[in-house]
């Protein structure tokens, strides 16, 4: 019994990771049809920001949280006006630019700060375990859990309740028409890639006590992030909560039963094989294109 | 010619999301005719052609392809028995020359084995008349992109007829078109009548009267009223429908 | 294509090509170079397998490093197990086994033994894994984007799989200590040129395989595809077996270039299945013109050429995948199709258009500007 809640706690603490990560996907795949494939590299910044800040300037992990979202953030800003916004529409293109982008960043951070992995410091507040419901669960897995909810009603505000949000969905629709109605697509496609990418840093920074800090972790991520947008249907958030979820708790499960490979191995067929029989999604509306 | 129905549509039903587009639809069109579809704009008319040729499929009804049930098959599968389509917009091979558009259209063996050994010089002379057709002839080596607009209609209607289905649907295929344009459409489409059987989506109502047998006048995802021409237009549903526009002659 | 006189204008490139590098070993007898120049000729045909899926069929395949790495470890355990037992390990097990405690040679490592069904299984495994893989994700009708997704998941996962099961290929280290590939009774050292030879005539006789096969019908059916697919469906063709077919192609093509690269490196090695090198490759047929059979041959020569004749030290490497992958951003964005790209440029503009194509041409782009945007047809997800 015990193995199973906590098998059911790392695998909501993988979800949560996915999900933030995922979250930041869909939603820039979403709006405007990027394919960011740095992304896992932001996920890698947020990871040496966190070391960085930790090791070099004494911040520790709470208080780094918002500066890593931010700091995050504007590298994204900077990605989106620097080259994202020449290839709305080359999708094909755009992946290329951004696992070059992805490329650029991962060199980058080989040659400033080594190839070495780096190991981040869990808060002393988190590091015992809590009892929870009579068994002792891990502090930090429930904070990152507790992270991720939050985020993701901050988001569900953000997109369904805000002027922003309204825009967002707006030139998600139809770009063309928002614009004549003032609405400025430069700038919320900005704020929009930004965001994803400040979600991105943060996941990183969150998973940065779990594992190890390497130029390489990027990869990874990107790779179960996207699966989870592909299974969960994109223009869906609540797809992609649902199969952040799935997919993290399969994950978990089958690799506690064998071991990390197969788990990815098994969660890519299955991810393959669903994509036959839902092309859309699981969680996708039927419109008629014109 | 005979009087057999070629294209018909039972008790049709398409959804969007919960939106109707179109609902107990039934239609009828004789082999060789050439049927008009008008209407407002959502009344359904291109649902209906998207029905038939399988790119959207039914929720419920039946669309039979000479007796045959083809409402559960692939839009491959329905073009491989003799449905060709037009589409509202544009789409040519923009990256691709006219002829080679054209060696596309020209569909008669399909599989990837049996293409890939074969060469495309031969169809050459074929396509070369087909394009002076239309008039595209001396255009054939430019990228299809650099067409007018006139003339990418023209390179659809003409990837039709390389394509030689016995049923052709098109949208819309005068749109943007000059009057002589226009009129030059008709005549190729008067010629296809009888060996061809088509149905037009159209908004030209001149163009409309000029070729066609039998007028479908459609209106919120159903049959309005159908006839030829002149009893259309003086059919008092049709008048209301058009409420306020003048009547279809204006359409 | 355009008319006749392309045609010929471009058979004519690709064989000056293939003169070009059969008669290197004329002029060239360091053994130290001839390998060298081998793995860049086996490059430039792993950069032809992408340009037929990409270039042509808008596949854009970012896990070709699959069908490569697979079709070098049917040649590397084909070669294991005739390696002298001395490296082999007791038993006539690979010693890689024997560190494991492996006891019996796997069932699936049994038929190695013979070349006939190492060299058939260097094409016929990578194919399968690619005929599956395509068998879902193009009947799901899934979009271009998707494609890219899903092959570079399947990079990732296969490359994990081959490393763990270390028992069975060697792990990290790969498969190492080979023998040398005998056949007909020439002797194909990687420093032979017999080997170069091989490496060559085999590129050669991809390139002009393929330049008949790309002008042939099917090839003209996938550059619609890549065009407007959706179209494409309308005709009466079945999209999904077009692109699975051209997606096996350049599985089977970046097989043969896995086998000769085995001969080349005489190990394999996970790296050669890893997220690395199936973007380089990507970059190389970016770089050359991926519309172009022998640009893509020519821009992984040219960029493994640089490359080698400047450095190896590792330092040296990150710094290189650093400016590679600007300058890739950069072809993206102006070039897209690659440096041969400017060579049809120069072309056009040394040769004017004739008569009232020119002046048709001149008002139907006047006119196409006023067109909206948008109307990407009835196309592209």
């Amino acid at each position: 019994m015990i193995d199973i809640v906590s098998q059911i706690s790392v695998g909501l603490s993988i979800a949560s990771i996915l999900l933030l990560i995922a979250l930041g996907l869909a939603i820039i795949y979403g709006t405007m049809g990027v394919i960011n494939l740095a992304h896992g590299e932001f996920v890698m910044l947020g990871a040496y920001a966190v070391w960085f800040l930790q090791t070099y300037l004494g911040i520790g992990l709470f208080a780094g949280l918002i500066l890593v979202f931010v700091l995050i953030g504007l590298v994204g800003w900077v990605v989106e006006w620097s080259l994202i916004r020449r290839l709305y529409d080359r999708p094909l293109d755009t992946i290329l630019a951004t696992w070059g982008v992805g490329v650029i960043l991962q060199q980058g951070v080989r040659l400033a700060a080594g190839a070495e992995l780096r190991y981040v410091k869990m808060p002393d507040a988190l590091v015992n375990p809590v009892a929870f419901m009579g068994y002792d669960e891990s502090a930090y897995r429930i904070f990152i859990f507790v992270v991720a909810v939050a985020l993701l009603f901050v988001t569900y505000i953000l997109v369904f309740r805000t002027e922003f949000g309204l825009q967002l969905r707006a030139i998600t629709q139809n770009r063309d028409i928002a614009r004549c109605f003032g609405v400025n697509a430069k700038r919320i496609y900005s704020l929009t890639f930004a965001y994803g990418a400040g979600l991105a840093g943060l996941a990183g920074a969150l998973v940065s006590p779990l594992k190890s800090v390497s130029p390489d972790m990027g990869t990874n991520y990107v790779v179960d992030a996207f699966l989870v947008v592909v299974a969960g249907g994109v223009q869906s958030l609540l797809g992609t909560v649902a199969s952040s979820y799935l997919i993290g708790q399969a994950s978990g499960v089958l690799a506690f039963l064998s071991d990390d490979t197969m788990a990815k191995a098994i969660v890519f067929l299955s991810v393959v094989v669903l994509i036959r029989l839902f092309p859309q999604g699981l969680f996708a509306m039927r419109v008629r294109r014109s | 010619m005979t009087n057999e129905p070629i294209i018909e549509l039972h008790d049709v039903a398409v959804e969007f999301s919960g939106f109707k587009a179109v609902s107990g639809l039934n239609l009828s069109v004789t082999k060789g005719e050439l049927r008009c579809l008008i209407g407002p704009n959502g009344a359904g008319k291109t649902t209906a052609l998207d029905v038939i040729c399988g790119k959207v499929r039914a929720r419920s009804g039946r669309v039979l392809l000479k007796g045959q049930d083809i409402t559960r098959l692939s839009e491959y599968r329905i073009a491989r028995r003799g449905i060709g389509r037009k589409f509202q917009v544009p789409s040519i091979f923009r990256e691709m020359t006219v002829r080679d558009n054209l060696e596309v259209g020209y569909c008669k063996h399909l599989g990837v084995f049996s293409n890939a050994i074969r060469f495309r010089r031969a169809e050459r002379d074929g396509l070369e008349k087909l394009a002076a057709l239309v008039g595209l002839d001396d255009v054939m080596d430019e990228p299809a992109g650099y067409l007018s607009h006139g003339q990418t209609q023209w390179l659809e209607i003409a990837l039709l007829l390389a394509q030689n289905s016995e049923v052709i649907l098109l949208d819309e295929p005068t749109a943007g078109m000059t009057v002589q344009e226009t009129m030059h459409t008709a005549k190729i489409f008067n010629s296809l009548k009888g060996r061809h059987t088509i149905v037009v989506v159209e908004h030209d109502m001149a163009f409309v009267r000029e070729i066609s047998d039998v007028i479908t006048v459609m209106h919120q995802g159903k049959v309005l009223a159908e006839g030829c021409a002149a009893d259309v237009q003086n059919d008092a549903r049709v008048r209301e429908a058009y409420l306020g526009s003048g009547g279809i002659a204006h359409a | 294509m355009k008319g006749n006189g392309h045609i010929k204008r471009t058979l004519l490139g690709y064989f000056a090509f293939c003169v070009a590098i059969l008669i290197v070993p004329i002029f060239i007898s360091d053994a130290y170079l001839l390998n060298k120049f081998a793995r860049y000729l086996v490059f430039g045909l792993l950069s032809v397998a992408l340009s037929l899926s990409w270039g042509y069929a808008g596949i854009l395949n970012l896990g070709q490093a699959v069908s490569f790495g697979l079709g070098s470890y049917c040649m590397a355990m084909a070669l294991k197990l005739r390696t002298i037992p001395i490296q082999t390990g007791a038993g006539g097990l690979p010693d890689f086994m024997v560190w494991n405690n492996v006891q019996t040679l796997p069932w699936f490592w049994e038929p190695f033994h013979s070349y006939a069904f190492a060299l058939f299984a260097g094409i016929a495994v990578p194919v399968a894994v690619a005929f599956l893989i395509g068998w879902f994700i193009f009947r799901a009708r899934v979009s271009g984007v998707y494609v890219a997704i899903i092959t570079l998941a399947m990079l990732v996962v296969i490359n994990l799989l081959i490393i763990d099961q270390q028992r069975f290929t060697g792990g990290f280290n790969g498969i190492t200590d080979l023998t040398t590939f005998e056949l007909f009774g020439v002797q194909f050292d990687a420093y032979s040129t017999a080997l170069y030879y091989l490496a060559a005539i085999i590129l050669s006789l991809t390139l002009l395989l393929g330049f008949a096969f790309v002008n042939s019908k099917t090839g003209l059916i996938l550059q619609a595809i890549r065009d407007d697919e959706t179209r494409v469906w309308y005709f009466g063709y079945d999209v999904a077996n077009y692109q699975n077919f051209i997606f096996c192609v350049s599985a089977a093509v970046a097989g043969v270039a896995g086998m000769l690269y085995t001969l080349v490196m005489e190990f394999a090695s996970p790296t050669f299945l890893a997220v690395p090198i199936s973007l380089s490759i990507v970059i190389w047929c970016a770089v050359g013109g991926r519309a172009s059979l022998v640009g893509a041959a020519l821009g992984a020569i040219v960029v493994t050429g640089v490359q080698g004749s400047l450095s190896d030290t590792q330092a040296f490497l990150d710094t290189w995948m650093l400016i590679m992958g600007a300058l890739f951003i950069v072809i993206v964005l102006f070039l897209p199709n690659g440096l041969v790209s400017m060579l049809e440029l120069i072309w056009r503009k040394k040769r004017p258009l004739q008569g009232s194509a020119s002046a048709r041409l001149v008002a139907s782009r006047a006119s196409r500007a006023g067109q909206a945007t948008g109307h990407r047809a009835v196309s592209s997800r």
